[in-house]
């Protein structure tokens, strides 16, 4: 903790030593109770889950996570999340690889190469498009990008690339290439905003000293605002891969749907998220249901992890660059 | 990468055109990123207007829907608008004092330590998906009593929460620390400074997190499947009974073969746009005036 | 500025809210408030889901109750009565013994007759295409893949049939539906009864799957060459064209009131369950659609809600039955027999 800190924190209380009055401590336990709550919530909703995915965990134990089944046939019921996991990690994973250039670019304009003018506006739009809903995005997903894709992207990516297996033949347009590119546009913002942020902390001597060097700007970039922020962005990107990795229901909307692993991005398939929005209403038995929380309770554990990992990243910079919490370059 | 390649042969000034020329590569395609990114926000919003206009007209807030109509009589979304009004109206109701609070204690009492924990653990609650939100309500409190509002209610604040502590926090941190010494200096009790000399200070900026988190959860859906989606046509504002809402309402037509329930979802999906555009612009403008007020005066 | 008018305005206004929020999160834990014969809720089968969407404003004139019809498969439906979410489950296929166990204490009502269509988008033929159980069978395993197959050729003699593939759609939640079209296909085919069996969700062996029956029509509407199956009246609202299919006497018959009537005289007498098999009616019956199905409605015997449930279900057997709410969406009034069955049925819910 730097010295800014214990300063502050020694002002907001000058007198240590003074009578504590009732009221105080009314609020104080008023308001620490609160936060307790708020704390306790996270470990809440873990046990919640596991309680309520216990028929499916003491049915089918740590196996579920692997196996690559999902049976609702009564009498034969096999339930596994192994192919949603996977829809998972392809889907987050090349959203973010779609996303991330295109957000650290904008970034990078906004900070470096934007006239003053323009910024404020270009900024609040950029930042704007984290708040259309989901559900819109995916409406538009369904009737608008869909057919754009199935008709236009996936016959031209077919043909010229069509050796590499994931793009086989073009389907429907729903599909996973049509959530990957939802996907990217949800996340896109978010990475931009907090890249943003970022660079704009990186020190003006170091930037300035480049530039005195002779180097080029796109130089200067690579040299000292990317090495500075490089933890940063690692912390963004790792935001959005948990952002795209929670998304249900604009990928429930485009996904298609399926259980069986295949390799063509341009078939259907199902992610953790969306296999719960899809079939959480028609459950037909307490083992189906039971397995569906199962899948969320996998989900919560991979997006603390992404979560926990990005948040550590965040204050370990901040504390390599003497940045105190609550404070904005 | 480090400082060290700033020098020495990458700086060579025989090679200074083709750094140049890499140079305006680069600065084209960060335009070109921004350029994409808004044109993206620029399309969704024209296809929402453009496919939502031929039904969207007062009878969509004002009529109930008419599921598998036989005639052509006119029909809305107007349960959806009520039960959204309904329900993150009282999330917000639910969400607003105890974000406060959280905000409060971390600030004003937390011993730096605690005050890191909390406020790393609130942050994480902030990425928790939303859909696991929904399955946490539906076990602790659908399952065995049934849906209702208020359950959908319970969801949305625990997902507005984080975002009206992060604001309070910010906002909170900003009041000047001389107020705080000049009113306990007064003999004024700690609890009486923050309730009415810090917290009225600060109403700017709560108020900009809390519209700012209204704007997140009025398009959430996930959580709603789970807590209030077995509902019926009419218009209803008892919040003890599930009610539909507009996000739900949207999934729901869209997946319908009907090409005139599309035709509402954009219309209805066009008024919820526009009312989190409105929502995220102002309270953005906001917090940059309060920003300056608050700590400046 | 005068800091008690501030802070008591803080204060008051704090815990105003604090208090509002504790009370109506207490409200939240409780159970929703028994208004009795205000709302009465059910959920369950897509199939008689455009029905009971006829009767939620007549009931609310009516009698003044609120209903509300979540369409969310009988397979989900008659897991929600079951858990006692809902106030009545709607499912086309006839509890299982297990399923009468689990339900502890339900009773299942005959309360609507309708016919499954086979639906199929084919642009380019006018005509009123022919099928039978044996080629369909064939086309649901994924045997006949596309439309100028000889088989489909013999039943259509004279149309010039395209080659385009046949893309199958099918359920992919529980659906009652999907159990009238396999019970059929499962009388039809042995391969069909063999490999796949009967039930509201099954292994299918080809085709893309949709959620709900509107979820199989759009399915239909939107891909050329694909056949699906629904309840007629989803045929009906979608301009979706179905197959004439062959019945036992040789007739090739379409699910009209004719045709659903024909084949609901063929079981008279409904098993201690009150469910009746219709499909696949001997060829004494010429003019039987095949595919044709009663549904049933389930509540539990007893409930807090009996008079106004009661009072529900009489109404719909018989007012909900008649021209105006049944007539355009090809479901047929329910035969004498069977509506002295529910009735019975009905008088023995109560409180």
């Amino acid at each position: 903790m730097s010295s800014a800190d214990a300063t502050a924190d020694a002002a907001r209380r000058p007198f240590t030593g003074r009578r504590v009055r009732f009221g105080d401590l009314v609020l104080q336990l008023v308001a620490g109770a609160a936060a307790l709550g708020a704390t306790v919530l996270v470990g809440l909703i873990a046990w919640e889950l596991v309680h309520g995915a216990r028929p499916a965990l003491s049915k089918y134990g740590l196996g579920f996570v692997t196996r690559i089944a999902w049976n609702p046939v009564l009498g034969h019921e096999l339930y596994g999340a192994g192919s949603f996991i996977f829809g998972t990690a392809i889907t987050s994973a090349f959203a973010l690889l779609l996303a991330a250039p295109l957000a650290l670019g904008a970034a990078l304009f906004l900070t470096e190469l934007s006239p003053q003018v323009i910024k404020a506006p270009v900024t609040a739009l950029v930042e704007t498009l984290a708040a259309v809903p989901s559900v819109l995005i995916g409406l538009w997903g369904i009737y608008v990008l869909g057919p754009i894709l199935r008709d236009h992207v996936e016959p031209a990516l077919h043909s010229t690339l069509g050796f590499i297996p994931i793009f086989g033949e073009p389907g429907a347009g729903s599909s996973i290439f049509t959530a990957i590119v939802v996907l990217a546009i949800m996340i896109l913002p978010i990475v931009a905003s907090i890249s943003r942020e970022l660079f704009l902390g990186v020190p003006h001597e170091l930037k300035e000293g480049a530039l005195a060097l002779g180097t080029t700007r796109w130089e200067m970039v690579r040299g000292v605002v990317f090495p500075y922020a490089r933890g940063g962005i690692a912390a963004a990107l790792i935001l959005g891969l948990g952002r795209a990795m929670g998304e249900a229901i604009a990928v429930t909307q485009v996904i298609g749907g399926g259980v069986f692993i295949h390799w063509s991005i341009f078939d259907g398939g199902d992610t953790l998220a969306s296999k719960i929005a899809a079939s959480y209403q028609g459950a037909t038995s307490q083992l189906f249901s039971s397995s569906l929380i199962y899948l969320g309770l996998i989900l919560l554990v991979m997006s603390l992890l992404a979560n926990i990992a990005a948040q550590w990243i965040v204050r370990r910079v901040a504390r390599k660059h003497g940045v105190t919490r609550g404070g904005h370059a | 990468m480090s400082a060290h390649d700033l020098t020495g042969p990458n700086l060579r000034l025989d090679r200074l055109p083709r750094r140049r020329r890499v140079n305006r590569l680069m600065e084209v395609l960060a335009w070109l990123s921004a350029s994409v990114a808004i044109a993206i926000l620029g399309i969704l919003v024209f296809s929402v207007a453009r496919r939502g206009w031929s039904e969207l007209n007062l009878g969509l807030l004002t009529k109930a829907p008419i599921p598998f109509s036989l005639t052509n009589a006119p029909q809305g979304l107007a349960n959806a608008f009520a039960g959204s009004l309904v329900i993150v109206g009282i999330a917000a109701l639910m969400a607003l004092p105890i974000g406060i609070l959280v905000a409060v204690y971390l600030n004003e009492f937390a011993p730096p330590s605690i005050r890191n924990g909390i406020g790393l653990v609130i942050d994480i609650l902030a990425g928790v998906p939303a859909i696991v939100i929904g399955i946490f309500v539906f076990v602790l409190l659908v399952v065995g009593s049934g849906q209702n509002a208020l359950k959908g209610s319970v969801a949305l604040g625990i997902l507005m929460l984080p975002f009206v502590a992060r604001a309070t926090i910010e906002v909170l941190t900003l009041v000047p620390n001389s107020l705080r010494e000049a009113s306990l200096g007064l003999g004024i009790p700690q609890w009486r400074t923050t309730l009415s000399i810090v917290l009225p200070r600060a109403i700017g900026g709560i108020v900009t997190g809390t519209v700012l988190a209204v704007a997140r959860v009025a398009g959430e859906t996930a959580p709603l499947l789970f807590t209030s989606s077995l509902v019926g046509p009419q218009i209803n504002w008892n919040p003890l009974q599930p009610l539909q809402t507009i996000p739900v309402a949207i999934f729901e037509l869209s997946e319908s073969p009907d090409p005139k329930d599309h035709a509402r979802a954009w219309a209805a999906g066009f008024v919820l746009l526009l009312f989190i555009l409105f929502a995220s612009l102002t309270s953005r403008w906001l917090a940059t005036r309060n920003a300056r007020r608050i700590a400046g005066r | 500025m005068p800091k008690c008018g501030s802070f008591t305005r803080i204060t008051a206004t704090a815990l105003a809210a604090v208090a509002l929020a504790g009370v109506v999160a207490a409200g939240a834990g409780a159970s929703p408030a028994k208004r009795a014969g205000t709302t009465i809720s059910g959920a369950g089968s897509t199939f008689v889901s455009p029905l009971v969407a006829q009767w939620i404003s007549p009931i609310g004139s009516a009698y003044g109750y609120q209903l509300q019809y979540s369409a969310v498969g009988s397979g989900a439906g008659i897991a929600q009565i079951t858990a006692r979410t809902v106030d009545f489950g709607a499912s086309d296929a006839p509890l299982t013994p297990d399923q009468v166990t689990a339900c502890n204490g339900c009773v299942q009502i005959p309360w609507a007759l309708g016919g499954t269509s086979i639906m199929y988008n084919l642009p380019g033929v006018k005509n009123l295409l022919h099928m039978d159980g044996p080629t369909l069978a064939q086309i649901f395993l994924g045997q006949i893949t596309t439309w100028d197959d000889a088989a489909i050729k013999k039943l259509n003699p004279g149309v010039s049939l395209p080659s385009t593939k046949i893309t199958v759609a099918h359920r992919s939640d529980g659906s009652g539906t999907t159990y009238n079209l396999v019970d059929y296909l499962s009388s039809v085919s042995p391969t069909w009864k063999s490999q796949v069996g009967v039930g509201t969700a099954v292994n299918w062996p080809t085709g893309v799957g949709g959620r709900g029956s509107s979820g199989v029509s759009a399915i239909v509407s939107s891909t050329e060459g694909a056949i699906g199956y629904a309840d007629v009246a989803f045929a009906l609202q979608n301009h979706l064209k179905y197959f004439a299919m062959k019945n036992n006497s040789g007739k090739f018959t379409t699910p009209g009131s004719r045709g659903i009537l024909a084949a609901a005289s063929s079981d008279q007498k409904a098993d201690a369950n009150n469910a009746y098999s219709i499909v696949n009616p001997p060829k004494k019956f010429p003019e039987a659609y095949p595919i044709s199905t009663f549904t049933y409605v389930i509540v539990p015997l007893q409930s807090s809600k009996a008079p106004d449930l009661k009072k529900f279900l009489f109404w719909a057997v018989t007012t909900g039955q008649k021209g105006p709410y049944t007539a355009k969406l090809r479901f047929v009034p329910l035969p004498k027999s069977v509506l002295v069955v529910a009735e019975k049925a009905i008088a023995k819910i109560h409180s």
